[in-house]
């Protein structure tokens, strides 16, 4: 072996390694030589003691040398102490030495036997290489025989196939030979052996040639003489003989034809249809529906035949030739549904009415006709697009199925949408949609019109029919465009819904309540006739009484219109979530936005409401309430004991004012409707509050009128309170406020109450007006001018007296805020 | 949806091919798509203005005849109207008359709008001069400019035109709302009372 010729070069080359340690060891003697020079230092330090012996202070420099001699023995000790531990390293070291030497040795011999097998390996492989590329030359070559074989075996088949009119046979054949690559296995014959080559080539040409044409003209008498058995034998051939889009062609137009046939024949009985039919009046979209059904079931069937033999991504071919075929029938059901529904002239008319605006026209057609034929617009318009769906369905899922690359498939994907947005069937429902928005926002329009011409208030209701009416209509119209499955369509039904609402529906609305409610006479009578007028269900002869009526039920109206939008929205919503539930988030967006803007009109109607108040506040609130309002000024609140008792019995104001505010409310409460009549009195408790502001601010009070008017103030709250659902007190926050500080002990009791003692009170009063509310305690007008000057301090500095103080005085008290 | 403080609807018309598409493109994605198909029914996108934060919902339009009745039912709400035609279509510049009759019909008299010639970047084919245009704007109180989607000149400029135009008119609404207590909030009438009935 070679391995052991090694050893000895490397014994040889061990020593000069050996040789290192001994340095090593050299260098720690030369450490242990350095002490002793160490020691030398010291004698020259005894040299010293000559001088020491001069005087008596001998002793330190002893001490020293002392010292001295005592490091160095340290040092000694210590150094000494290393030298077992160094020597029994150097004996380690001693003994790995030879261990050292095997070492290298035997990595030796491992690095040349691991060279040699890496050798050894590479040898054995190259030759596996160079038999497993002999074996795929032989592999190719037993192919390259076979396809030979094949070739002639191919040859000879589809003569006798053909003779035999097998061609189904002939076909595989002449398959198998279009798999083989003629250019190789030309390359790979000898020439002499290429003549009989040649011929088989030639003749498997001549063959296919043959085959094509015989398949071709075979196929045209098979449908001529319609033998569906032949056909699909034929077409199943096609692709075999490399006739994909041939194949897929002809077997579209056999298909066409029959689907033409059918939708004649479906068309000639839609014609004669029975008017008392169920289906009389959708009887052409029933058609076209029958149409797509036809087309559908043709799809359903041969998309197995097709995929088998022709495989995926080639569906469309076909879906492209029948959806032409489907545009031509189509077109003649359109047509023909034109002609009999009197469309263009319908078309016509509404057009004509939308420019010149004749409401009164007196050819003008029935409502109910229109109706119809909106319906079966729409109708048609469903059945279209459900079609069209399951057509890009089926295409798209050929394609998807296909083996095609993601970036081709994209873009089948966006051929096959191209087509279907500008195949003829689309664009005639465009046409039906574009016509059937034109027509419904008529028929919406002429409803909603209609309905207002013949509005009447029922004496149950508070609100007058044509409100119910509208949204009845709109709803109807919004509901059946909803119906017709075109975002597009929805879109602008909804567009247009809002327009007729807010252009139709709320300007009439709006009118009525600027004309403002009337006043001027002694109201309490006139709303009872109001109530009686609507009680009896017509108007009474008064004029003042018919605008009061309209007044208050547009009013009604205006809420309900609010409301029945809002709800109108909210369940289009729904309908929207529901039906367009595939649909691209595009158009999902814009069917939102439009939904958005009927929102929107509900604030406009919310807008009716509001102005609708400001003139009832200016015109019944207001008025109403300012001689009520006035009785309290020229009650005196500056009152002694006896008056305060007196008043106890016979009440000088409250009691009147409740009683009046309670018949007003009570007035209004039978003809405004409930979500209204709160607003009222909302309306009203402000309209009290401020008067009564304004009152107070305009009256003297003593201590016991303080009193008087927080008592007043009380049952006024009480009273409120129980009239309205929601709390009330927040409104006469000033005026409790005011009736607190007017209850004050003393005046400059108010710091108990201001600035950081306030506490959970919050001031709605500003300090100016807390300063003035001050001033109308008459009693202690002479203390004022002081107690403002202590106030804009305690305002500025706000000092802070205990809170806990004003406890005790609460009792007293009639602010009730704190609660 | 909700971090801006306007909202307006601005909505494209015009003959079929003029470039309103284009134009929503280059200012929206910033795209010039070339080969761009017909417009189905209604586009619509909404691309926020960088000024004041408003947002504006463009509504591009169809131009084909049979999609004319989508397309008007979305001038009634519209804060401003572009009207589009191509500086090299003779045929979509006679039509303007057309349009601008559609306009009065069911627009609201409120509406801003503006005339747009675009495709100026096709300078060799270009037949309708521009002091044409903007006569013709002119008669009718639009505003006008010209306009390439195709080089990206004044499709922002046109838009951001629009978006601060309709700001200034909508603060100035906002005005005279306020000024108006007739037409506000019934509470807000009574509030702003008693705060001047205090004011001594």
């Amino acid at each position: 072996m070679t391995g052991t010729d090694f050893p000895p070069t490397g014994i040889d080359f061990l020593p000069t390694e050996i040789d290192f340690p001994p340095t090593r060891i050299d260098f720690l003697s030369t450490g242990i030589d350095f002490p002793p020079t160490g020691i030398d230092f010291p004698p020259t330090g005894i040299d010293f003691p000559p001088t020491i012996s001069v005087g008596g202070k001998s002793i330190p420099i002893v001490s020293q040398g002392c010292y001295f001699n005592n490091t160095i023995n340290d040092d000694l000790d210590s150094l000494m102490e290393n030298q077992s531990l160094l020597e029994s390293k150097m004996s380690g070291l001693h003994k790995i030495l030879p261990s050292l030497q095997i070492l290298e040795t035997d990595s030796k011999q491992l690095h040349g036997m691991v060279s040699f097998t890496s050798t050894l390996a590479e040898n054995v492989s190259s030759k596996v290489r160079q038999l497993d590329l002999a074996k795929s030359r032989v592999t190719s070559a037993i192919t390259r025989v076979e396809d030979v074989l094949d070739l002639k075996f191919c040859t000879d088949g589809v003569q006798t196939a053909l003779q035999n009119e097998d061609y189904e046979k002939a076909a595989s054949h002449v398959h198998r030979f279009r798999s083989l690559d003629e250019n190789v296995l030309r390359m790979t014959t000898e020439t002499d052996e290429g003549s009989t080559l040649d011929t088989s080539f030639r003749l498997l040409h001549e063959a296919e040639e043959k085959l094509r044409m015989i398949v071709s003209s075979k196929f045209d008498a098979a449908v001529h003489s319609g033998d569906l058995a032949s056909i699909e034998r034929f077409f199943k051939i096609f692709p075999l003989i490399g006739l994909h889009e041939e194949g897929l062609t002809k077997f579209g137009k056999f298909l066409s034809s029959q689907l033409s046939e059918s939708s004649y024949k479906t068309l000639v009985l839609a014609d004669n249809i029975n008017y008392n039919d169920k289906q009389a009046n959708v009887i052409y979209a029933e058609t076209s529906t029958q149409l797509f059904e036809a087309i559908a079931k043709v799809v359903e069937i041969r998309q197995p035949l097709v995929e088998t033999y022709y495989g995926h991504g080639r569906l469309f071919t076909l879906m492209k030739i029948l959806q032409t075929e489907c545009d031509r029938q189509s077109r003649k059901i359109i047509e023909k549904f034109r002609h009999k529904r009197d469309f263009d002239r319908v078309v016509q008319q509404v057009q004509q009415d939308s420019v010149f605006h004749r409401p009164n026209a007196t050819e003008k057609f029935d409502p109910k006709v229109l109706d119809v034929l909106l319906s079966e617009m729409v109708l048609l318009n469903t059945r279209t697009e459900l079609y069209l769906r399951f057509f890009r369905r089926r295409a798209v899922a050929d394609i998807e199925a296909s083996k095609l690359e993601e970036d081709k498939k994209k873009e089948s994907v966006s051929i096959v949408d191209k087509f279907i947005s500008n195949c003829d069937l689309s664009r005639l429902m465009q046409e039906i949609i574009g016509s059937y928005i034109m027509l419904e926002e008529h028929f919406m329009r002429e409803m909603v019109l209609k309905a207002v011409a013949m509005d009447s208030t029922e004496s149950s209701s508070q609100t007058s029919s044509m409100v119910d009416d509208t949204f009845y209509v709109v709803k109807k119209c919004t509901r059946r465009a909803l119906s017709s499955s075109s975002v597009d369509g929805v879109c602008a039904m909804l567009n247009l819904a809002c327009t007729v609402l807010e252009q139709d529906f709320r300007e009439v609305l709006m009118s009525r309540v600027r004309k403002g409610f009337p006043y001027g006479f002694d109201l309490s009578q006139a709303y009872t006739m109001v109530q009686t007028s609507i009680q009896q269900g017509k108007i009474q002869s008064s004029d003042t009484e018919k605008e009061k009526t309209v007044f208050l039920v547009s009013l009604n109206n205006a809420e309900a219109s609010c409301e029945y939008c809002k709800a109108l929205k909210s369940s289009l919503e729904d309908e929207v979530r529901k039906l367009f539930l595939k649909c691209t988030e595009q158009s999902k967006a814009k069917l939102q936005t439009c939904l958005g803007d009927l929102g929107n009109v509900a604030s406009r109607f919310k807008e009716v409401v509001d102005f609708g108040f400001s003139q009832l506040s200016s015109g019944a609130i207001k008025p109403r309430l300012k001689p009520l309002v006035d009785i309290f000024l020229s009650t005196s609140h500056n009152i002694s004991e006896e008056d305060f008792t007196n008043y106890e019995a016979n009440d000088p104001w409250v009691q009147n004012f409740i009683v009046q505010i309670d018949t007003m409310l009570a007035n209004f409460k039978s003809t405004l409707s409930s979500g209204n009549y709160d607003t009222f009195v909302n309306h009203t408790t402000s309209e009290v509050t401020s008067q009564m502001e304004k009152a107070v601010m305009k009256t003297s009070f003593n201590r016991l009128g303080g009193l008087q008017f927080d008592k007043e103030l009380r049952a006024l709250v009480g009273y409120l309170s129980s009239v309205t659902t929601w709390t009330i007190r927040d409104k006469f926050a000033r005026l409790t406020q005011m009736a607190t500080i007017l209850n004050l002990e003393k005046v400059n009791e108010i710091l108990d109450y201001w600035g950081p003692n306030s506490g959970p009170l919050t001031w709605r009063l500003t300090p100016s007006e807390v300063r003035n509310v001050l001033s109308l305690r008459k009693s202690e007008t002479e203390g004022i001018q002081n107690q403002d000057k202590t106030e804009t301090k305690a305002n500025k500095q706000k000092p802070p007296p205990h809170e806990k103080k004003r406890t005790p005085d609460m009792r007293v008290r009639p602010g009730t805020q704190e609660e | 949806m909700e971090d801006y403080k306007y909202l307006f609807k601005v909505v494209l018309i015009g003959e079929a091919g003029v470039g309103k598409t284009c134009l929503v493109r280059r200012f929206t994605q910033g795209l010039f798509p070339p080969g761009q198909g017909a417009t189905i029914g209604v586009d619509f996108m909404i691309k926020t203005v960088e000024i004041n934060g408003e947002k504006i919902k463009i509504w591009d339009t169809a131009g084909q005849e049979r999609f004319r009745s989508i397309t008007q039912s979305y001038y009634h709400s519209a804060n401003a109207l572009i009207l589009v035609y191509d500086v090299c279509s003779q045929l979509s510049f006679d039509s303007l008359p057309h349009w601008i009759h559609e306009i009065e019909k069911y627009a609201n008299t409120k509406v801003l709008s503006y005339l747009v010639g675009n495709k100026i970047d096709q300078i060799n084919r270009r037949e309708i001069p521009e002091h044409i245009g903007k006569q013709f704007a002119k008669r009718y109180e639009m505003n006008f400019m010209e306009t390439s989607a195709k080089e990206a000149e004044n499709v922002d400029t046109l838009f951001l035109d629009i978006a601060m135009e309709l700001t200034k008119l909508a603060r100035q609404q906002e005005l005279d709302t306020d000024k108006s207590p007739t037409f506000s909030a019934g509470t807000t009438t009574v509030v702003s009372n008693c705060s001047s009935c205090f004011r001594f």
